[in-house]
């Protein structure tokens, strides 16, 4: 029994689009009955995410017809109206286990390599499984699909390294302090950036923020979002000897924090390490900082050039992932009767 | 030895990777070394049918098979192979000053080692040495890391490093440990033992040197507790000390009647 794969994802559909088409969790059970008792699919995943809404079914009906049967059900399903052109992707096999094992991967993902994604497709598959609408043959699959999807984290750097500036400072912080449990992190002038990073930090375990900002009614919104306390800006100085990591993003047109500054706050704090990062254009801290012992400096190109050497980085893996998955892919193919499809559904994306 | 240099010279390239993956090359390396170095400790043994410890050489050999057998054992779980980089070096340091002549003496019917007080002390002294050696290692890993961090190079973040904040506290525990031990073994060895006549303490440039490496030591952990000089300072100190250690411990033995 051959797997078909039809969907949109965010490669081939615009947000507004794949809003219309995304299922509601509650709701996923009962369109996976409803496949089942019309006799379109003997067994179906439905896996829906903000960027994409995928179908997985196995199926004894080996004509082509299938996939306008599986359209015909998503369109009804989410009652859609407007025209289809080429946003919905239709796989056989081998194509749609590929498909599969590289949506585990994160491979087909926005994020290149990221790995939430496998969580939602474990989920997808669990909800299927519990309400037993999956077989020997899907069940084979998306196992197979979560054993590749460790293989390809361990034996290759597609997962590796962060690709956002948030993240990259989380690692950064990972690699000075031994837990970021007992770290305190202060937050000078509240942006954008910075609050994202502030958050990523914080989702990692980091303790208290410190929120400094000229206005002092923002430091103090920006401080309650993120659980922490404000500080007036002319005093964040004197919060400095319990201070592990600043993030600085103020507008100020000069150094809010120099050398001869941070000097004597170091002995302060008894030359524990420091992790300074500078999102400010123009910069907030100056460079001679870093020559300071135990003052880690990083501004932010240099936390840009590590997000994007990984992105790089990931990029180069890509050919090595998609070997292992062709030949695990062929594998599971292989192990089942040949299929009476033509390789003819198309595979829509050009990279894959 | 001839393997554990080939090692540390593979050590180098690992080095210039950086530290991403475990090395199963290197790994595989030390492991052919210490079957060489199994067998041959197994040989000796035999031949002098007795446990190979009755000498200096033999002493500093059996250190050395314990720090690469812990390696091995350590290195079984891949995240901790890289480890051998850092260890390789070091192992063929300790070895070539193993071969330093003057080291392999003959022994009598007896081990030279007879009195329990003089195993003691010996023993305690050069497991306070093995700590040290262990400390400069994580002191290796500490400045590497460290300098990738301030230089902002990608294999800070890729290398399987652990943070400098531990790194700094395994140096300073493994350290005092060995300072530890070093003042156990010094003061058996100044209270307990017996010297030959006309042999006195005073006049021995071990007992010198083994004061100086005590009071390196003691000043450098000092330094850390009181004025909170660590991170890189505290990590060239853990190096050069054992170096020093490690360039004059040979000379100064010879030098010594009551060591030597």
């Amino acid at each position: 029994m051959p797997i078909v794969a039809i969907g949109l994802s965010h490669r081939t559909s615009p947000v507004e689009m794949r809003e219309r088409f995304a299922f509601a969790e509650a709701k996923i059970p009962e369109a996976l009955q409803t496949l089942r008792s019309r006799g379109v699919a003997e067994e179906a995943v439905i896996l829906s995410t903000c960027n994409r809404v995928e179908i997985y079914a196995a199926t004894d009906n080996t004509d082509r017809s299938i996939f306008e049967a599986l359209q015909r059900f998503l369109v009804e399903a989410r009652d859609y109206r407007g025209p289809l052109h080429e946003e919905i992707y239709k796989l056989s096999e081998p194509q749609s286990i590929e498909h599969l094992f590289k949506v585990a991967c994160g491979l087909d993902s926005m994020v290149l390599g990221e790995t939430e994604i496998l969580g939602q497709l474990k989920k997808a598959y669990d909800l299927a499984l519990r309400h037993k609408h999956t077989g020997g043959r899907l069940n084979k699959a998306f196992q197979r699909a979560f054993q590749v999807a460790k293989q390809i984290r361990t034996e290759t750097n597609i997962q590796r390294g962060s690709v956002s500036v948030g993240s990259v400072a989380v690692e950064l912080a990972e690699k000075i302090f031994t837990a970021l449990q007992d770290r305190q992190v202060m937050v000078i002038g509240a942006g954008d950036t910075s609050e994202k990073t502030a958050r990523a930090l914080l989702s990692r375990g980091a303790q208290s923020i410190l929120v400094s900002n000229r206005s002092y009614d923002r430091a103090g919104a920006l401080a309650r979002e993120l659980g922490g306390r404000a500080v007036h800006f002319e005093e964040w100085a004197k919060e400095f000897e319990r201070i592990d990591i600043v993030i600085s993003s103020t507008a100020a047109p000069h150094y809010i924090l120099d050398r001869a500054r941070l000097e004597p706050l170091m002995k302060l704090r008894r030359n524990r390490p420091l992790l300074l990062i500078d999102i400010a254009v123009p910069r907030d801290i100056e460079p001679e900082v870093n020559f300071l012992e135990n003052v880690y400096l990083y501004n932010i190109d240099d936390l840009q050039a590590i997000a994007d050497d990984y992105l790089q980085q990931r990029r180069e893996e890509i050919a090595r992932c998609e070997a292992i998955i062709r030949e695990k892919a062929r594998a599971l193919a292989g192990a089942e009767p040949p299929s009476h499809f033509t390789s003819g559904s198309r595979p829509v994306f050009g990279h894959e | 030895m001839v393997v554990y240099g080939l090692s540390a010279t593979y050590s180098v390239f690992l080095w210039r990777k950086g530290f991403r993956q475990g090395d199963r090359v290197n790994y595989g390396l030390l492991l052919l070394a210490a079957i060489f170095h199994t067998t041959a400790m197994f040989q000796r043994g035999i031949s002098f049918d007795r446990c190979p410890v009755n000498n200096l050489y033999e002493a500093i050999m059996f250190v050395l098979w314990t720090m690469v057998a812990v390696y091995l054992v350590v290195g079984l779980w891949p995240q901790l192979r890289f480890l051998g980089a850092f260890a390789a070096p070091l192992f063929l340091c300790v070895g070539v000053f193993a071969l330093m002549p003057g080291l392999d003496n003959r022994y009598g019917a007896q081990p030279e080692f007879k009195h329990d007080w003089v195993s003691l002390h010996a023993a305690l002294i050069l497991l306070s040495y093995g700590a040290f050696g262990l400390s400069s290692i994580a002191a290796l890993m500490y400045l590497t890391q460290e300098h990738d961090l301030k230089f902002h190079k990608m294999r800070a973040i890729f290398s399987l490093l652990p943070p400098i904040q531990r790194l700094e506290l395994v140096i300073r525990r493994l350290m005092a440990a060995g300072f530890v031990l070093l003042t156990a073994g010094l003061v058996i060895g100044a209270v307990w033992l017996k010297l030959p006549e006309g042999v006195g303490y005073l006049e021995d440039p071990k007992v010198h040197w083994s004061i100086l490496v005590w009071l390196l030591y003691l000043a450098l952990l000092f330094m850390n507790w009181r004025f909170a000089q660590g991170g890189r300072r505290f990590a060239w100190g853990a190096v050069g000390c054992f170096l020093f250690v490690l360039l004059t411990f040979w000379g100064v033995n010879l030098m010594s009647p009551i060591h030597h």
